[in-house]
């Protein structure tokens, strides 16, 4: 019942519903249109019948060497086809294109540290909390960054824990 | 493509990245250092100038960058040795168009392509340039005739050579060399590149299967697309549109197909398009158990039961049958009924199958209703999917309209029984994170919606306030519902409490994309409230989002052209166009100035600074005249609008209670099409006929007095009356047959119902009307020159019909919505115009600067004029001052006592009917809350339920707009008064 697809622009016209939610950031046009036209295969959405949008996840590839990874900015799904599994699905498609498209090392992603449905759910998915970041959300609440080895990963260097929190400024990429 | 050799723009790459890197990501300081590093190693690269250009403009240095473009263009056409390629002329392009030199911009290209007329790359970036929007012009007058095809030939001739000589490397680029040929219908030729060799530039093997499948299907070789679409299918059972694709091949149906317009709905309708009447009966038995079989088996291999589309195929293929005719809608049913007994529990059962209950006769739909009234006594053990079951129950009661058919016993029941049900589940979310949706909070939404129709039905306010409540005791269970909030926000509209409404808006946080999207909840209402300084920013929020969306696009249009994202960058394009067209767009941009007219008009002269800041309003009427002619797009997202208000043109509350048709939501577009239209046409016209009428009206003493000598300026009045013709004619009328109507009104000969519900517009009508006729002869009979005839006319149907409504109004508390928009309209409108049009008469009929007052006779015609100014500012300041009054007399009456119109109906304890029956539930539970069922913070939220607090909100929501209104009033008095006393010394 789920088609997933390419995000386009006119998606940003029907996502209200899923956007209304608290928790989901709505962007800038020049944010949203950056990742259209630098990482279009990092943006998808899922459609369900009469083309709603079911939810949509937002992401992009960066970084030099063995920190090449994929990054999952946003993940979003409307209340009305919440436990379903579609995070997951968006999830693992973002993770494939990052492990065989790109040959990425790993996928991150930051989450709000008092948010624990969230934390719950990426556990779930396997990933682990690889560094906490003080004050990353507008100089307040503490993000977690956390991260999840692809193949290219044989030793799964890339999740080993910090052992100490970071400041946003050490972070290498924002 | 600009890195063939490693060179951009004649310098190696890894050189200009770093300055690329830095302007993407906003450090505009750090890439003009490191261009100008580059510059020092290459003064006369042109791309080196470019960049710096581009970065300079984007500071906000727009001189310094045109200097440093032109420069760089001067090099390019006077060096022929210089490399001259795609990327300096793109980057030039984008700082050229932005600094709105688009002359220039496209002069580098023709110049360049004329130089080499060969180079594949320039040509390419002369086809974006026409396909983008660089030169919007161009490109539609290459359009017209049969341009278009041409271009797409030269593109695909391009393409072709390129392919030939260095074959393609991006996945993008062969996107694109698809939809070119796509466009052209050369469909086998597309096939033929997909399955070759560049076919494997394509990763995901989905996505060139679904792009195989459309081309086949396109080409009409429907038997294979078919075969594709079920590989699809094969990969991922859950793709809903592949399967829709796959029935549509397997029925060789292309109404799937069919190429989207930019002004095609956003939201399309629910409704499935298919075409089955070609068919023989064989052919769609054959097709069809096909279908069934392949469907059976994706079920069979499904891993989880879960997956909802398997099960959704099977509603799509009884639905076909039965559409051919094949079923009676028996079987559909009964697929329905299966289909809810696996995921009735979901949130999303009811859109799901919307759709499919859509075809089936009203008399199907209450049977269907029925048997799962008749399930819900088996429902499941889980107790959240019980209560999902529940929901779902009552849901698709809604969306087939059955809570219309109840009596108000039976709704009342079923809105108790809800709460209840609600009530019962609440410690299903103990545990929840607050941020969590909680269990059952759909409940409420429905309660209210319930109790709305109760109010609309019985006319009894009690029910009205208790959905007020309902939603706002959901809202101290968990403050983050929107959906809550969207309904409050109408309800606290529809209450005359505005400002209560907007607080509700803003807690939404709508921004961004989002106002093009979800502002329709609040704009409209604001349109016509005293509330402008929210109004104001209202606009200017919206207004300034769009606008720098517009400057920037071709910067972001640019950013997925230079990263090779050729779909994305057409895609932009469009983007861009649709939201150009937008008719919420076009109504702010007319709507800004009105307020600012209205903000300012008791001031003429600085409504006359703001007239010149809007060129006197003639730009708005060339709006006006093409309008006609412009393309509109809908882009509203109506979805969330309650069902009372399904379009922000339509509100059933304010008409008498009528049954509702199923879900009347869809397909309104062409109402409301013309409907903007109409409003922008004639809204359009008023900047510039309030212009023409201050000048009309001033004009009027120098004309008959000898202080500069200059007669009265015939253009001024030759042109407010074509602009009278063409307001009267959008009322429906000539210009004379209109004079006669708003005569026969004011005389007391007709009534007011002649004006329907353009009275507004009537009544503005009036006032031109009135100040065109200051100087014409033409309608002697009516008033003449300086004779008080118009000026009568106007006063006495402002008087009789404001007056009118505000002696028949009732408190606001007691009824909600009734006059007071229209009210607020009346006052800020026709009437603030015609306040202006006296100012100019005043004005002129001073005596300018230190000049003594004219000495001697006074000629007979200022003194009528003088007389009639003085009857008209003493009409409009009775008007006001009742106004006035009556706005007063409603904010002083006692607090408590308007509190407990809200409240006390609904405190009838032991009653079981009428209003309060679900109030009651809910203060029986806030009376004693279980801490050990509820947990702490629900039982807290309980504690801090004030029902009183609510409707001392709405009284001060009410009296803040009031207030509001009760401030222009009184500034209006204030202005006329002061007008009165300058005109006594004349």
């Amino acid at each position: 019942m789920t088609t997933i697809r390419r995000f386009c622009c006119n998606d940003l016209l029907r996502f209200a519903s899923v956007n209304l939610d608290h928790l989901t950031e709505t962007f800038n046009m020049s944010f949203y249109m950056t990742y259209l036209a630098r990482w279009p295969d990092y943006f998808h959405v899922a459609e369900g019948p009469g083309k709603r949008i079911m939810g949509y996840i937002m992401g992009k590839v960066e970084g030099q060497g063995e920190y090449w990874h994929g990054h999952v900015t946003a993940v979003t799904v409307a209340p009305e086809y919440r436990r379903q599994q579609l995070a997951k699905k968006l999830m693992k498609l973002l993770e494939d294109i990052s492990d065989k498209i790109d040959k990425a090392f790993f996928v991150d992603l930051f989450v709000r540290a008092s948010n624990t449905p969230a934390i719950k759910m990426y556990e779930k998915l396997g990933y682990v909390i690889y560094r906490r970041v003080l004050r990353y959300y507008s100089g307040e609440e503490d993000g977690l960054d956390m991260r999840k080895a692809l193949s290219r990963d044989v030793e799964k260097k890339s999740i080993i824990p910090l052992k100490r929190p970071v400041t946003p400024d050490e972070l290498e990429y924002d | 493509m600009a890195s063939k050799f490693g060179l951009a723009g004649g310098i190696p790459e890894r050189r200009v990245r770093p300055i690329w890197d830095a302007i993407d990501s906003r450090q505009f300081k750090t890439a003009l250092k490191i261009t100008t590093t580059l510059l020092s190693k290459h003064p006369h690269s042109p791309y080196a100038l470019a960049l710096k250009a581009l970065i300079l403009e984007r500071m906000g240095k727009s001189d310094e960058a045109l200097s440093v473009c032109l420069n760089a263009k001067e090099l390019l056409c006077r060096d022929e040795s210089l490399l001259m390629d795609d990327l300096t002329l793109s980057t030039l392009q984008i700082v050229f168009q932005r600094l709105d030199h688009l002359d220039l911009a496209t002069s580098c290209y023709e110049h360049a392509c004329g130089k080499f007329p060969n180079n594949l790359e320039l040509m390419m970036g002369l086809f974006n340039c026409y396909v983008r929007e660089y030169s919007f012009v161009k490109q539609q007058q290459v359009l017209c005739g049969n341009g278009g095809e041409k271009l797409l030939l030269l593109a695909e001739g391009l393409l072709k050579k390129h392919v030939a000589s260095h074959s393609l490397h991006e996945p993008e680029a062969l996107i694109v060399y698809f939809s070119i040929l796509e466009q052209q219908e050369k469909y086998s030729d597309a096939l033929e590149i997909l399955t070759g060799k560049l076919g494997s530039l394509l990763m995901i093997e989905v996505d060139k299967l679904r792009i195989q499948g459309k081309l086949l299907a396109r080409a009409g070789d429907y038997a294979t697309a078919a075969n594709v679409y079920q590989k699809i299918l094969e990969l991922c059972a859950d793709d809903w549109e592949a399967f829709l694709h796959y029935l549509g091949c397997l029925f060789e149906d292309d109404s799937c197909w069919s190429n989207e317009t930019i002004n095609a709905p956003i939201h399309p309708p629910k409704f499935v398009e298919c075409k089955l009447t070609h068919l023989t009966d064989e052919v769609f038995d054959s097709r069809i158990s096909n279908a069934s079989a392949f469907v059976q088996k994706l079920r069979a291999e499904a891993s989880n039961d879960s997956l909802r589309n398997p099960y959704l195929a099977h509603l799509e293929i009884e639905r076909r049958k039965f559409l051919f005719g094949k079923n009676n809608d028996d079987d559909l049913i009964e697929a329905l009924l299966q289909y809810y007994s696996r995921f009735g529990h979901l949130a999303c059962f009811t859109s799901d199958v919307e759709a499919f209950l859509q075809v089936v006769s009203p008399e199907k739909k209450m049977e269907f209703l029925d048997k799962l009234m008749k399930n819900s006594n088996s429902l499941s053990a889980v107790p959240t999917k019980a209560l999902g079951q529940s929901i779902t129950l009552l849901k698709t009661q809604e969306l087939i309209g059955n809570m219309f058919r109840l009596s108000v016993g039976e709704l009342e029941g079923s809105a108790v029984q809800m709460a209840e049900l609600y009530r019962k589940n609440l410690p299903l979310s103990k545990e929840l994170d607050p941020q969590e949706s909680m269990h059952g909070e759909e409940l409420l939404s429905i309660v209210c919606n319930v109790l709305v129709q109760l109010f609309w039905r019985t006319r009894n306010l009690g029910y009205f306030v208790e959905a007020i409540m309902v939603l706002e005791f959901g809202l101290t269970i968990r403050r983050y519902v929107w959906q809550y909030k969207i309904l409050l926000l109408h309800l606290y509209s529809h209450f005359g409490a505005l400002s209560l409404a907007y607080e509700r808006y803003k807690s939404l946080d709508v921004k961004n994309i989002l106002m093009e999207t979800v502002s329709h909840h609040m704009l409209p209402q604001m349109l016509a409230s005293p509330l402008w300084a929210d109004l104001s920013n209202l606009i200017k929020d919206y207004l300034k989002f769009m606008d720098d969306h517009f400057r920037e696009s071709a910067d972001l249009t640019f950013l997925a052209y230079r990263h090779r994202n050729y779909s994305k960058v057409i895609e932009f394009v469009q983007f861009k166009e649709r939201l150009q067209h937008s008719n919420q767009y076009l109504v702010a941009r007319v709507e800004s100035p009105i307020l600012q007219l209205k903000q300012s008009a008791d001031n003429i002269e600085e409504e006359e600074s703001i007239l010149e800041s809007l060129k006197c309003g003639i730009d708005f009427v060339e709006l006006s005249n093409e309008i006609g002619s412009k393309s509109l797009t809908f882009n509203e997202d109506f979805q969330s609008r309650p069902w009372w208000t399904p379009t922000k043109e339509k509100n059933y509350l304010l008409g008498p209670f009528e049954g509702i048709s199923y879900y009347p939501k869809e397909n309104l577009t062409k109402e409301r099409e013309a409907n903007v239209r109409g409003i922008v046409e004639r809204k359009s016209l008023l900047p510039r006929m309030i212009y023409l009428s201050i000048q009309s009206a001033s004009v009027l003493q120098k004309d008959s007095s000898e202080i500069n000598g200059s007669l009265a300026d015939p253009k001024i009045s030759s042109e407010l009356k074509t602009l009278l013709e063409r307001y009267a004619k959008m009322l429906g009328f000539s210009l004379n047959d209109a004079v006669d109507v708003v005569v026969g009104v004011s005389h007391g000969l007709k009534s007011y119902e002649a004006f329907g519900s353009d009275i507004i517009d009537w009544l503005n009508f009036a006032v031109f009307f009135n100040a065109w006729n200051l100087n014409s002869h033409e309608f002697g009979q009516h008033g003449g020159e300086c004779t008080p005839g118009s000026w009568h006319l106007v006063n006495s149907l402002l008087e009789s019909y404001i007056l009118g409504k505000v002696r028949s109004m009732e408190p606001l508390i007691q009824s909600p919505q009734g006059d007071l928009p229209i009210l607020v309209q009346l006052v800020t409108e026709p009437l603030a115009w015609h306040g202006l049009v006296i100012q100019s008469c005043v004005r002129s009929c001073l005596p300018s600067g230190k000049k003594k007052k004219k000495s001697g006779s006074m000629d007979q015609s200022l003194s009528l004029l003088t007389h009639a100014i003085r009857d008209a500012i003493q009409s409009l300041c009775g008007i006001l001052e009742e106004v006035a009054k009556w706005s007063q007399d409603q904010i002083n009456s006692p607090e408590d006592n308007k509190i407990d119109i809200l409240v006390s109906p609904l405190r009838r304890n032991g009653q079981d009917e009428g209003p309060g029956q679900v109030f009651h539930i809910f203060e029986t539970l806030v009376s004693s809350p279980n801490e050990t069922e509820l947990g702490n913070r629900i039982s807290q939220a309980l504690r801090d339920w004030s029902p009183v607090d609510v409707a001392r909100k709405i009284v001060s929501g009410q009296c803040t707009v009031l207030s509001e209104f009760w401030r222009i009033c009184e500034s209006k008095i204030k202005s006329l008064k002061t007008l009165k006393q300058q005109i006594a010394q004349v």
